[in-house]
């Protein structure tokens, strides 16, 4: 079983794992349970449409609700499930990356045949690991609810595209508190950083829709590059995919290039 | 690597932590097959040291070596496919139990053959059922002493390795040593227990203040301890010859008690008793070990 750090950083986790996936498939099932009340309640959009522009940023992009896709990707995937899996993430980067270096356990691990590149991508793919499942956990919840839900379908295509940039925004939110605790060592720093980045993005796109002057800095929130209602009606573009595999990409090696040279206490 | 390079040496080696320099200036080599005892008071740079060699932390200036090749925290761990470590406040994982983790080390260092793993296990006789997090700080402690040997390596570094054993594991520990050095198996362990470092050790490194202030043989060490003479007289104003050290006198009921260390020529000893006026009582005792370790960490760490 504990053949290699992946694979014990997977066991080590396991109750995380458990919790967040059943925690995802509960939010994901209530969010498609309220679907026949938003549904048949028309007035909710025209009470929307009257809302202050702030507002409407953190209840979601006004998709039509009339649809269950665009209701499920303004409700669930706009805002809601970006803030959640962001704080999932940050958790879980933290505890994977700083967490044993406080207990000491780090140096026992470094101790052992095992060089510090490959701790640290083990680690990082038992992350990715974890988010895919949990993913899985979102989307089952969502079709658990749906049989019982006569007027609500999604094409499966949709619903792959909206998981696939959460599992996008949920690796690239928990890459940064996971590289950031294992460049420099220390929680205090990562927490900071990732909370700055992941409710910086979240407070920057819901109040840019409100405030003139803050519109031309939203496009560095990293939610920005999440528009699910324009994914359900046009796809993925291809940049989004990009600013997040690259920020990711660039996290990753630069805290190899740190966690590689930097003292371990 | 020939077989006259040191396995485990230190070139002018200082780490430094901001203004503060826990290690200046270290040099040492240990070859094949020695066992090293590494010997100062807390604070004194023994785990900074041990640290480096592992290459948790970088040194600030100067060379760790291992097996002739340079150790940096980029490249520790090619030369941990060579080394047993185990410390006395390790962490061991608190999510797995002994068995878990002596497994993983196994699979990590690529050891097949867990023969010699049995081997520890029923010599030390660990809890290997219980999770780390569960388990009492001994238990733990023969864990980590196990995993430092099963991989059979050619290095084994201890920090501080016995403590928290009972008295009957500390001597299971010290068998072991024994063993591995008849092996051939290099051995450098730092240790607060003396007496652990005199029985298991054939060099001794004194540290204190961050520098290397003696390294010695052991039996030289011992040599060093001379003898405590006690001699009560009657004649209170007996003085104690040239050489001797250490020197304490009391005086009660008329009865002068001049208690000292001495070192020097038997012969000029037995000429100064001979001396003693209204002699009473004379004591020879081998001087203590802890005495002679103090005493020479004492004056030579004033030369720091």
């Amino acid at each position: 079983m504990m053949r290699s750090v992946y694979l014990k950083t997977l066991y080590d986790k396991r109750f995380f794992l458990l919790g967040w996936t059943l925690g995802f498939m509960a939010i994901s099932a209530l969010m498609t349970s309220f679907y026949p009340a938003m549904h048949q309640e028309g007035s909710i959009s025209s009470l929307l449409e009257s809302m202050p522009a702030a507002f409407k940023g953190l209840v979601g992009s006004l998709a039509d609700l009339t649809r269950f896709d665009t209701y499920i990707a303004s409700q669930l995937f706009d805002i809601r499930m970006p803030i959640i899996a962001g704080i999932m993430s940050i958790i879980l980067g933290i505890g994977i990356s700083v967490a044993d270096e406080e207990k000491g356990e780090l140096r026992t691990l470094l101790s052992l045949p095992v060089s510090r590149t490959k701790l640290l991508t083990q680690r990082w793919l038992a992350m990715l690991t974890i988010m895919v499942v949990i993913g899985f956990g979102m989307v089952a919840g969502i079709y658990a609810v749906l049989p019982f839900i006569d007027i609500a379908s999604i094409e499966p295509d949709v619903l792959a595209r909206l998981s696939a940039m959460t599992l996008l925004i949920m690796i690239t939110f928990g890459t940064i508190p996971f590289a950031v605790g294992l460049a420099t060592g220390r929680r205090s720093v990562a927490t900071g950083v990732s909370i700055l980045i992941v409710i910086g993005s979240f407070l920057l796109s819901t109040f840019a829709q409100a405030v003139d002057w803050l519109s031309d800095y939203e496009p560095l929130s990293l939610l920005h590059y999440f528009p699910a209602a324009d994914i359900v009606k046009n796809g993925i573009d291809l940049k989004d995919v990009a600013v997040f595999g690259v920020v990711t990409v660039v996290l990753l090696v630069l805290s190899i290039a740190f966690f590689r040279a930097r003292d371990v206490a | 690597m020939s077989d006259t390079t040191p396995v485990i040496e230190l070139v002018d080696v200082t780490k430094q932590f901001g203004s503060f320099k826990a290690v200046s200036k270290a040099s040492m080599a240990i070859s094949k097959g020695e066992v090293v005892g590494f010997v100062g008071a807390n604070g004194a740079g023994k785990t900074t040291t041990i640290s480096m060699l592992l290459g948790f932390i970088r040194p600030t200036e100067g060379t760790v070596r291992l097996f002739g090749k340079d150790v940096t925290p980029q490249n520790a761990h090619r030369s941990h496919e060579r080394i047993g470590y185990a410390a006395g406040d390790m962490e061991l994982p608190a999510t797995l139990t002994g068995r878990q983790y002596l497994d993983f080390l196994l699979r990590q260092s690529g050891t097949k053959d867990r023969s010699r793993l049995q081997a520890l296990i029923e010599r030390f006789s660990p809890d290997l059922n219980k999770k780390f997090k569960n388990l009492s700080r001994g238990n733990k402690q023969k864990v980590a002493l196990i995993a430092a040997f099963a991989t059979d390596p050619d290095v084994v570094i201890l920090d501080e390795p016995s403590s928290g054993l009972d008295p009957a594991m500390q001597e299971a520990f010290l068998e072991l040593i024994k063993e591995v050095q008849a092996r051939g198996t290099t051995v450098f362990m730092s240790s607060h227990y003396l007496q652990e470092v005199m029985s298991a050790c054939s060099r001794v490194i004194l540290m204190k203040n961050g520098q290397f202030i003696e390294d010695v043989d052991t039996k030289q060490l011992m040599a060093m301890g001379g003898k405590r003479i006690t001699v009560k007289s009657g004649y209170r104003p007996t003085k104690p010859p040239k050489k001797a050290e250490d020197v304490e006198t009391t005086f009660e009921n008329d009865l002068l008690t001049l208690s000292f260390v001495y070192k020097g020529d038997v012969s000029e000893l037995q000429s100064w008793l001979a001396a003693v006026k209204q002699l009473k009582d004379i004591e020879v005792s081998e001087y203590d070990l802890e005495e002679t370790f103090h005493s020479l960490y004492d004056t030579e760490g004033d030369k720091v």
